[in-house]
């Protein structure tokens, strides 16, 4: 079976953002980078199906030369193989033009199913996969919790409100991760270290004919509407500590 | 042969071989037979101990290692440790060593000297002689009785495991055959003494009066008497030769052995990998992947189970015992070895030797996951191991298989070492803010100030944790309040590696230690300070492998100088009993005991009591070895024991020097519901308080 797995590499979670001046983005000096996280379940379930039914696993990322590292992570959890597209007129990219950029790179290889994770952690556009199906023409299983794999079928769950669906597609087909599909593994020593000779090819946007154009910009980066500091409230006592507590909620916050 | 005739006047003495004049040839032919089936025994036993294991050298520094082979497996210091115990061996051995050495005066005399004409056990020397023998005769027997009551009768835990004792017939044989030599000894010695009768006898004090036991009886039926026990008594002994290599007597070998091939290194001392490139795998997930020592050493183990006694994870509940460990890495290479020893002589002195296929995984079905990762490396089982046995290195080598070669560990442990690759801390926040608790309190940082006599190592509890912001707060008001020079590296401190470390995950821990070493360098650090043990044992024991050479201090250390100097001043009482509660990290891995407990003694006010488990016997709380960031599912919580043995000793509060057990404690103490009376604290809060400089200004800031 021909898997592929598509990472994109994002802040790690507890990293300290800060808005450039100019508005065009986040500062990214001193960040540490990580593999998105509902990517990783994306990787895990890929290399869960190569275990269980033999065949490759490719690793495709879009990115800068930092990506490198998150795609050797992926390598090392026991993935084949990579392709890092690597464009500087991609690096502010919107969802469809990564997507496309996904597409034409996936196109050129074998692919029974394709894993992204349901949405990237810094933008949360939630489009790539979705997008990414439309492009290859084929099915899309968004937000999934559960994947079974019989001859070319595949069943999945999604969670929903109140409910799952238990959905059934033909392969190939894209399936994004969600939350609770599994737990990705730790990379042993050995798998880290094979990481590094694995094979990694790098392509532009030309080379794979993608346009670089994009559909939507994010006009402006701005840091969220900073917290106003919070007020001790001070009193005599239990009940004078109330008394002032009302009188706020009332006359200050208004919503009594 | 006719030999002197002895009288009174210095002259006394006894004819050896008295009533046995005849059975020389025999008693010869005999002892060749026993001596051939000992030098088999261990002949074989040496094939076995060279079959397996990779390379270590523990052979150099001869005076050092001689030094230890006399104090510990001579003089037994550490046997000696527990007294019942210590007293039980010390009778058996020291009593059998003046046995043997009396036996081969005998003989010396017998076959050597007197047919060249001197005889010297005569007279006085004889009179004493015959004393001492007996005296150590009672003594050995004494010592027997002591250990058939211990074991058959008292039978503690630690002879056993989870109370059942795990007695084989070999521990009764082995006292049976040290028992039955002795007392047919002094039988053969009363009877010769009831029938020969000489005047001075009452010398042999046992015998002598064992002797009276016989009268009536007549000289003929004595005289057989004699020769049938002289016989059984020969057999015995003889037998007991024979059966040393085959038997917990072996031990005699093995002990001595081991604690002359000890360990030279720092306590806690883990060789590092340095082979991460083309290793295949890494740690131990065989026998052999052990070295030759580390397996010997399980040979040496007599189940004495001294290092049970105090283990936190057995004493809990858990499935470890660092004496089952041994035992049953000793039954596996009981199974191994002869196959490798087969395969290498079959393999000659050249080819290559084709390993034995193993029945089993090592790690997983010999040793239980559980037991392998309820370990705490907390040392009990080390420092109190009569046989110089290593067990935590050996645990940590297996967790190196499993982490890093198979990546097969806790959950919570893999978010752990993900949180430490990229946060530079165990809980995973940000590593930006590192340095947040010392902004308020103007300490600068080494890129701010570079001229410092100190590094301040906070570390990562010191750093990110609630209350070990607090302790490092405390601290750092301590030294600005003492005028002591000091800064931190602020963010670009990292984390020490000390859970990744003993948790087997050995390539993170190198990776951050590298880029922790190479900061500190780069200000030319000197000397630095740490509040927590982990950081403290990491930085001064275990990064000299990676060229990280500096003088560390313990907090404790720095305090207890600074009050010692009159730098500080203890001028606010502080009420309360406390109980000092030993890390496991300052104490048995650096015997840091005094500081803590002179600090506290020097606040006005304080009452220091102890609780029964301390100094090198404490026992820890629970958060060593990695296990901080590891469930505890299994029995009961080592936190909430160690609460409890305060409670017991009647403490209002806990002190202790490290910021995991400070955790520990504070959770054992909330666990038993205690937080109205009860509380801990770290001995920098403490004395900070006695400080009472909280309202005054730090040092720097205008008024």
């Amino acid at each position: 079976m021909n898997i592929v797995a598509c990472v994109k590499q994002v802040p790690d979670t507890e990293a300290q953002i800060r808005v450039k001046p100019d508005g065009s983005g986040i500062d990214d000096s001193g960040i540490k980078w990580v593999m998105n996280p509902y990517d990783e379940y994306g990787v895990e379930e890929a290399l869960k199906l190569k275990e269980k039914f033999g065949g490759d696993v490719t690793i495709v990322s879009v990115g800068p030369a930092r990506v490198v590292e998150t795609i050797r992570t992926a390598l090392a959890m026991g993935a084949d193989k990579g392709i890092q597209i690597d464009d500087p007129a991609l690096n502010s990219a919107d969802a469809y033009t990564t997507a496309a950029a996904l597409a034409a790179a996936i196109k050129g290889i074998p692919h029974d199913v394709i894993f992204c994770g349901q949405r990237a952690i810094d933008d949360d556009s939630g489009q790539v996969g979705s997008i990414l199906a439309e492009l290859l023409d084929l099915p899309q299983l968004t937000i999934v919790t559960k994947v079974d794999i019989e001859g070319t079928t595949v069943k999945v769950v999604k969670p929903i409100e109140g409910a799952q669906l238990l959905i059934e597609s033909s392969l190939p087909c894209v399936i994004t991760a969600q939350k609770g599909l599994n737990e990705p593994r730790y990379a042993s020593l050995p798998g880290v270290m094979k990481a590094k000779k694995k094979p990694l090819d790098v392509k532009n946007a030309a080379a794979l004919g993608v346009s670089t154009e994009g559909k939507a910009k994010v006009a402006k980066t701005t840091a969220p509407p900073s917290r106003p500091p919070g007020k001790i409230i001070d009193g005599a006592d239990a009940a004078a500590k109330a008394a002032q507590v009302a009188k706020l909620l009332r006359e200050e916050a208004k919503v009594i | 042969m006719e030999h002197t005739t002895f009288s009174l006047g210095g002259n006394e003495g006894r004819q050896v071989f008295w009533n046995a004049e005849y059975f020389e040839a025999l008693l010869f032919l005999f002892t060749f037979v026993a001596l051939a089936i000992f030098g088999y025994g261990v002949y074989r036993r040496w094939q076995m101990w060279k079959a397996m294991g990779k390379p270590e050298i523990r052979t150099d520094n001869m005076k050092e290692r001689i030094k230890i082979l006399l104090k510990d497996g001579l003089l037994q210091f550490r046997t000696f440790k527990d007294i019942y115990p210590g007293l039980m061996h010390g009778f058996i051995f020291f009593g059998f060593c003046v046995l043997i050495f009396g036996a081969a005066f005998d003989a010396t005399e017998f076959h050597i000297t007197e047919p060249l004409g001197w005889a010297f056990l005569r007279g006085k020397f004889y009179l004493v002689f015959s004393l001492l023998m007996d005296l150590f005769g009672l003594l050995v027997l004494i010592g027997v009785f002591m250990a058939l009551d211990r074991r058959y009768l008292q039978k503690p835990d630690r002879l056993g495991y989870k109370g059942k004792p795990d007695n084989t017939p070999d521990d009764a044989i082995v006292l049976l055959l040290i028992g039955g030599i002795v007392i047919t000894g002094f039988l053969i010695e009363a009877l010769r003494i009831y029938v020969t009768n000489p005047p001075w006898e009452h010398w042999s004090f046992v015998g002598w009066t064992i002797s009276k036991a016989f009268v009536g009886v007549d000289h003929g039926t004595a005289k057989a008497m004699h020769k049938a026990l002289w016989w059984i008594h020969t057999f015995i002994a003889l037998g007991f030769i024979a059966y040393i290599p085959y038997s917990r007597l072996l031990h005699m070998i093995t002990v001595p052995a081991n604690y002359y091939m000890t360990s030279l290194q720092p306590v806690g001392n883990i060789e590092p990998i340095r082979d991460f490139e083309t290793a295949e795998s890494f740690g131990v997930g065989q026998l052999e992947e052990f070295t030759w020592k580390q397996i010997f050493d399980s040979d040496a183990c007599t189940k004495c189970g001294r290092c049970q006694d105090g283990c936190p994870a057995y004493l809990t509940g858990k499935p470890l015992s660092p004496k089952k460990l041994v035992q049953d890495l000793k039954t596996y290479w009981l199974e191994r070895a002869p196959q490798f020893a087969a395969a290498k002589k079959a393999a000659g002195p050249e080819g290559e030797v084709q390993i034995p296929e193993a029945q089993k995984a090592m790690v997983g079905e010999v040793i239980d996951l559980h037991e392998l990762w309820a370990c705490t490396n907390c040392m009990y089982c080390m420092e109190n191991c009569s046989a110089a046995i290593e067990h935590v290195p050996k645990i940590i080598g297996m967790r190196q298989y499993k982490v890093l070669t198979e990546a097969d560990f806790a959950p919570e442990l893999q978010l752990t070492y993900r949180n430490m690759e990229n946060n530079s801390n165990p809980w995973g926040i940000g590593a930006h803010m590192r340095a947040d608790w010392a902004k308020e309190i103007g300490v600068k940082t080494l890129a701010e100030d570079p001229n410092v006599e100190y590094l301040f190592y906070v570390g990562c509890a010191g750093s990110f944790d609630d209350r070990g912001k607090k302790v490092s707060t405390a601290f750092a008001k301590i030294l600005q309040a003492a005028g002591v020079s000091f800064g931190i590296l602020g963010t670009e401190e990292g984390c020490c590696g000390d859970s990744a470390m003993r948790g087997g995950n050995e390539y993170l821990y190198q990776t951050l230690a590298q880029t922790n070493i190479e900061v500190i360098k780069g200000y030319g650090v000197k000397k630095i300070i740490a509040t927590c043990p982990h950081g403290y044992n990491a930085l001064k024991k275990d990064y000299p492998h990676f060229g990280g050479e500096f003088e560390v201090y313990h907090h404790t250390e720095i305090i207890a100088d600074l009050i010692a100097k009159g730098r500080i001043n203890l001028k606010k009482p502080v009420d309360g009993l406390f109980a000092y509660h030993d890390s496991c990290f300052l104490g048995r891995y650096n015997q840091i005991y005094d500081q803590p407990r002179k600090i506290l003694k020097a606040i006005p006010g304080l009452q220091l009591t102890e609780m029964e488990r301390n100094l090198a016997k404490s026992f820890c709380c629970g958060a060593g070895g990695a296990r901080m960031w590891m469930e505890e599912d299994i029995g009961k919580r080592i936190n909430v024991a160690r609460t409890e043995q305060a409670m017991e000793a009647k403490a209002d509060h806990v002190a202790v020097g490290c910021p995991f057990c400070l955790t520990m404690m504070v959770d054992g103490i909330k666990d038993k519901e205690m937080s109205e009376k009860m509380d801990a604290a770290d001995i920098a809060e403490i004395v900070w308080k006695a400080m009472d400089m909280e309202d005054a200004k730090p040092q720097g800031e205008a008024a």
